[in-house]
């Protein structure tokens, strides 16, 4: 699941931390320092290093670095080097404007890609806008972005409200022998969780009776109460609206002390957190648990499993473990590298221009191409499972897809 | 519904033992400890250190982390709060305090990351069932341990002489020093005290919430608008009102929506104070200065 | 505060006066680089808010740390309108800055039902009151639909280049300072500001003494909500995107308290400075460093060494040294004249 997080809390990449801090070494040497002006092409991004967003941040970071080390090891763009130019916003609205300023008026960069999460995403391309620049990016994919129809907008991600859909296709279509009979939707009112639920119920529409519909605050950290209400409904499925670990977590805690255990469930985010899930719930209530996703580590895209090789060897881990913001950053380069060749210039209105004409580039995070509000609906989502007692993390939606497994129903008890 | 009433009360009792130790403090000193939620995050992590890197069970390490707050409560007063005086004393109280709880703010975020992090153990998980309302043993221990804690600190207050000392305190502070109680160590050790419960509050909350440094706004404006319901210095309106709002909030929840039940706090916050300026409990009169 | 500090300062603080003013109005003309023209608007527009909130809180010891209530009121109040009725939105026109006279006309009509109830109370159960306020004001701005809940609301883009965005909106927070100031002197020298002052001193006292405090408190407080509207309001078209959680913000309340506490509590210049000083800083010091973490403990470690050692804040500190050193000097001068 896309992490376009809102919220006042960050959320948990806590993985990517210890890698990052070999990445943040290991940049300062890789990428040279823009000195010399004129040569090299300068890309000025802004990310959230600290602050609510610096987890993702920090993943961004490592995606951007390791996409223009890779096209500079090609030969760079249109022969010339690619350098980085990143700062720091702390996660703050503000604070993200200026350095974009910063970096177009000041640092003379060429070319802008996006900061972290869709709260940053708008204020950001609204600022380069003015200087006629594109914002390319991978992690604003929030309704607000695409309502805004900027002209300069294109975000490399499928947009976030299409994440369950795939899940949606299938539940509806279970023989109604194996179907849940009731389904229970409850989401955080985060602007980049609640759209996709609210989709997914769209979707799922009559197929299946919805016995509840529950919003609760972003802000909440004490989620007994609420789950305690999903429990007595006592549907067959729950749709969950999570922002993270700890909110899946205490549903899940909560559903078993109240000795209720849905047959399907699925979470926005936090299952697909790898070992800070399994750590915080158990492998054995992992089991059965789904978790909607755009990319994952083991995609079997030979772009990706290129990129995710070349990850695991310069910042260590699983293939598995790569952090999916990783994929996101990356993607933004390639797209802009596809653009930028295509035009055989460093012009960003040609460049705008491309981008909108519909051409399709094909990415780590899989095909990519715009339509007129900067929306990049050609990718598809999956939906992920885990398996085999929480041993196994494997891909179940889109049915039909050569990489699918089959879903395990329904769900074991808790604490089995 | 009596879901909602049960965990109300349950957790409320916890508000309740920090929201006693804001009030006595404010009571005792005038000193408004906004850095009460940053403590209470405190004690959370010191816990969760505890549990972490040596595997000390939650309520076991309490044994540990209570007297470790008092301490820090002790530093932080004869630093810091002693040195306030004049008429500006409570308004400054609240910009030191809040310059404290930024400090520890950012030593916590760089020691633990931004992260939310909760409290587990093997028997977070597990519930037991009463009257057809399964009840989670967290829950309840975090409930007999707030009470116990509310107990021994009310056994002190009225059947010791120091006690007794704390009382004329609260009371009237010039009276109490005329009379021969030592002020300034009572205050000192009032604030430690008021510190150490957050140890245990801090706890239960981590065990029963995810957190991170952060949430400390949260927590502070809760207990500040708990205390202030009360009538800021009255520990039978700490009592009170902390379980009260809990349990407001948790029906508000449960009735209406989630959304709307913080709102409900400050609500009651407000109309209440329309009608009574001094709060539930309050002695003083609502004169001014 | 005395009389002899300010004849001691007149003439060189007049000096200074003018000189920021002549800096502040060329700013945008030297200082051609829209990223630092930015950090001006932001320097400015907290030198209003703190200015503002020093008439009321400083003059009356009111401290009232729910001043993003007015804030926030005043970028939704234009927000909400700019959204709903699609101003002409030309080229080279913007008529969203009618409405930020507006914006703080909203903020004070909401203040005087919130004054009713807080100012009823006594000094310190106020400070809890206006944040129990701001919080409701913050819950309801994520919460309700017309306040475009979580996702907060974007305003019509105002399609000016890069390279002349800022100078408006500098020259608006300029205006808005200025007045901010004058506005803050004038109450200062008049019976009303005095009324606040004895408040500050001694409220039973000036209740005794025929001061209609309630009606006294109750006008300041609501007088000081309209620049701070005015600059949410501000803040508003400058962003083109208002969130609940960064307009409705307690570390605004805060930083506000802390400029006006950090420059001098209830004085004319410490605002001006405390905020001047601390707006820019922060914004020098998050692109330096770009570690929040450290920023906070760097920022509350300051805020204690301040507030404990020089309690009255830096104008009242300097001041006091000078008249020290004046003292001395007038003793060494006796001094000497006495043994020649």
């Amino acid at each position: 699941m896309k992490k376009n997080r809102f919220a006042f809390r960050s959320v948990g990449a806590a993985s990517v931390a210890a890698a990052t801090m070999l990445a943040m070494m290991s940049a300062s040497s890789a990428t040279p320092k823009p000195h010399f002006t004129g040569a090299p092409i300068k890309i000025g991004i802004s990310l959230s290093l600290s602050g609510d967003f610096s987890a993702d941040g920090l993943a961004f970071q490592q995606g951007y670095q390791l996409w223009a080390k890779d096209i500079n090891a090609a030969g760079g763009l249109l022969g010339r080097k690619v350098v980085l130019d990143i700062k720091s916003d702390a996660s703050s609205p503000v604070q993200v404007v200026t350095n974009y300023k910063t970096l177009i008026s000041v640092d003379h960069c060429d070319l802008t890609f996006g900061p972290y999460s869709t709260l940053l995403t708008l204020p950001s391309a609204e600022a380069v806008q003015r200087y006629g620049y594109a914002m390319i990016e991978g992690a604003g994919g929030g309704p607000s972005i695409f309502q805004a129809k900027l002209p300069n907008i294109f975000d490399v991600t499928l947009p976030v409200s299409y994440d369950m859909a795939p899940f949606a296709k299938w539940v509806s279509a279970l023989p109604t022998a194996t179907r849940p009979k009731s389904i229970y939707y409850v989401t955080s009112n985060d602007p980049f969780t609640q759209p996709v639920v609210d989709t997914a119920k769209k979707l799922i529409g009559s197929s299946i009776k919805s016995v509840g519909y529950t919003v609760f605050p972003s802000e909440a950290t004490d989620w007994r109460s609420i789950a305690d209400q999903v429990a007595q409904a006592k549907a067959d499925a729950v749709v969950l609206g999570s922002v993270d670990v700890p909110t899946i977590s205490a549903f899940m805690q909560a559903f078993e002390q109240a000795h209720y255990t849905p047959k399907v469930m699925i979470a926005t985010a936090g299952p697909d957190q790898g070992s800070s899930f399994i750590k915080a719930v158990g492998a054995g209530n992992a089991d059965g648990i789904m978790v909607p996703n755009t990319w994952y580590g083991l995609s079997a895209n030979p772009l990706s499993q290129k990129m995710v090789a070349e990850y695991v060897k310069q910042y260590g881990g699983t293939a598995a473990g790569v952090n999916a913001d990783i994929a996101e950053a990356y993607t933004v380069g390639e797209t802009a590298a596809a653009a930028v060749n295509a035009t055989k210039s460093i012009d960003n209105a040609k460049i705008i221009k491309w981008l909108h004409s519909g051409a399709v580039t094909n990415t780590v995070e899989g095909t990519v191409s715009f339509d007129k509000i900067g929306e990049n609906l050609t990718q598809i989502a999956y939906t992920f499972q885990w398996q085999k007692k929480g041993t196994t993390f494997v891909q179940v939606n889109p049915v039909g897809n050569k990489n699918s497994v089959a879903v395990e129903l329904p769900k074991n008890a808790w604490g089995k | 519904m009596v879901h909602a009433l049960i965990d109300g009360v349950l957790t409320g009792s916890v508000y309740a033992l920090m929201a006693t130790g804001l009030t006595l403090i404010f009571g005792v000193m005038e000193i408004i400890n906004v850095a009460q939620g940053i403590f209470v995050i405190l004690g959370a992590y010191l816990s969760y250190y505890l549990q972490l890197h040596f595997g000390i069970d939650l309520f076991a390490g309490l044994l540990i982390t209570i007297p470790t707050m008092f301490v820090v409560g002790i530093v932080v007063q004869r630093l810091f709060l002693a040195r306030l005086k004049g008429p500006e004393k409570t308004a400054m109280s609240i910009l030191v305090t809040y310059a404290i709880s930024l400090v520890i703010e950012g030593i916590l975020n760089i020691a633990f990351t931004v992260n939310n992090v909760q409290l587990n153990t093997s028997y977070t998980n597990k519930s037991f069932q009463v009257f057809g309302v399964y009840i989670p043993y967290i829950y309840f221990m975090g409930f007999l341990l707030a009470i116990v804690l509310l107990s021994g600190l009310y056994y002190m207050l009225y059947r010791t002489r120091f006690g007794a000392s704390i009382r004329a305190s609260l009371a009237d502070q010039s009276a109490a020093a005329l009379v021969g109680i030592d002020v300034k160590k009572v205050s000192t050790i009032c604030f430690g005290i008021g510190i150490a419960v957050t140890a245990a509050g801090g706890m239960v909350f981590g065990a029963t919430n995810a957190f991170n440094a952060s949430t400390s706004y949260d927590l502070i404006s809760r207990l500040l608008t708990i205390i202030v319901l009360g009538g800021m210095g009255s520990l039978a309106g700490a009592l009170v009102a902390g379980i009260a709002m809990v349990t407001l909030e948790d029906l508000v929840g449960a009735i209406w929506s989630p959304v709307w039940s913080t709102m409900a706090f400050f609500v009651v916050l407000v109309v209440v104070l329309s009608f009574r300026p001094q709060g539930l409990f309050g002695q003083q009169s609502a004169r001014a200065a | 505060m005395s009389t002899t500090s300010t004849s001691i300062f007149s003439r060189p603080a007049n000096w200074i006066w003018a000189l920021c003013g002549v800096l502040a109005l060329t700013f945008p003309f030297y200082e051609t680089d829209p990223a630092y023209q930015q950090i001006g608007v932001y320097t400015l527009i907290f030198v209003a808010c703190a200015t503002s909130w020093n008439m009321f809180s400083g003059y009356s010891g009111y401290v009232n740390l729910g001043a993003a209530v007015s804030y926030g009121t005043g970028a939704y109040t234009l927000s909400i309108i700019a959204v709903h009725t699609h101003p002409n939105n030309l080229p080279g026109s913007a008529s969203e800055f009618w409405l930020i006279p507006l914006a703080g006309l909203a903020a004070m009509v909401v203040a005087v039902p919130i004054g009713l109830i807080a100012l009823r109370v006594r000094r310190h159960t106020f400070v809890v009151i206006t944040i129990a306020i701001f919080f409701t004001f913050q819950l309801i701005a994520i919460n309700a639909s017309f306040t475009g809940g979580t996702g907060g609301l974007s305003l019509p883009y105002i399609p000016w280049a890069a390279s002349y965005f800022d100078v408006p909106f500098y020259y608006l927070a300029l205006a808005m300072s200025i007045f901010a100031i004058i506005l803050s002197a004038l109450v200062r020298r008049s019976r009303f500001g005095l009324q606040l002052l004895a408040i500050r001193d001694d409220e039973d006292r000036a209740m005794g003494l025929g001061v209609e405090v309630g009606k006294v408190k109750l006008t300041g407080y609501v007088m000081s909500a309209f620049t701070i509207g005015m600059a949410g309001g501000l803040f508003a078209l400058l962003q083109g995107q208002i969130y609940p959680q960064f307009v409705f913000d307690p570390l605004f309340d805060i930083s506000i308290a802390l400029m006006c506490f950090f420059g001098g509590f209830g004085t004319l210049v410490g605002p001006v400075l405390g905020a001047a000083v601390l707006e820019s800083s922060q914004q020098y010091l998050t692109v330096q460093y770009s570690n929040g973490s450290l920023y906070l403990i760097l920022f509350g470690g300051l805020f204690l060494f301040v507030i404990l050692f020089m309690p009255q804040g830096i104008v009242v500190f300097i001041r006091q040294k000078a008249k020290q050193r004046s003292d001395q000097q007038i003793a060494a001068a006796a001094a000497a004249g006495s043994n020649a």
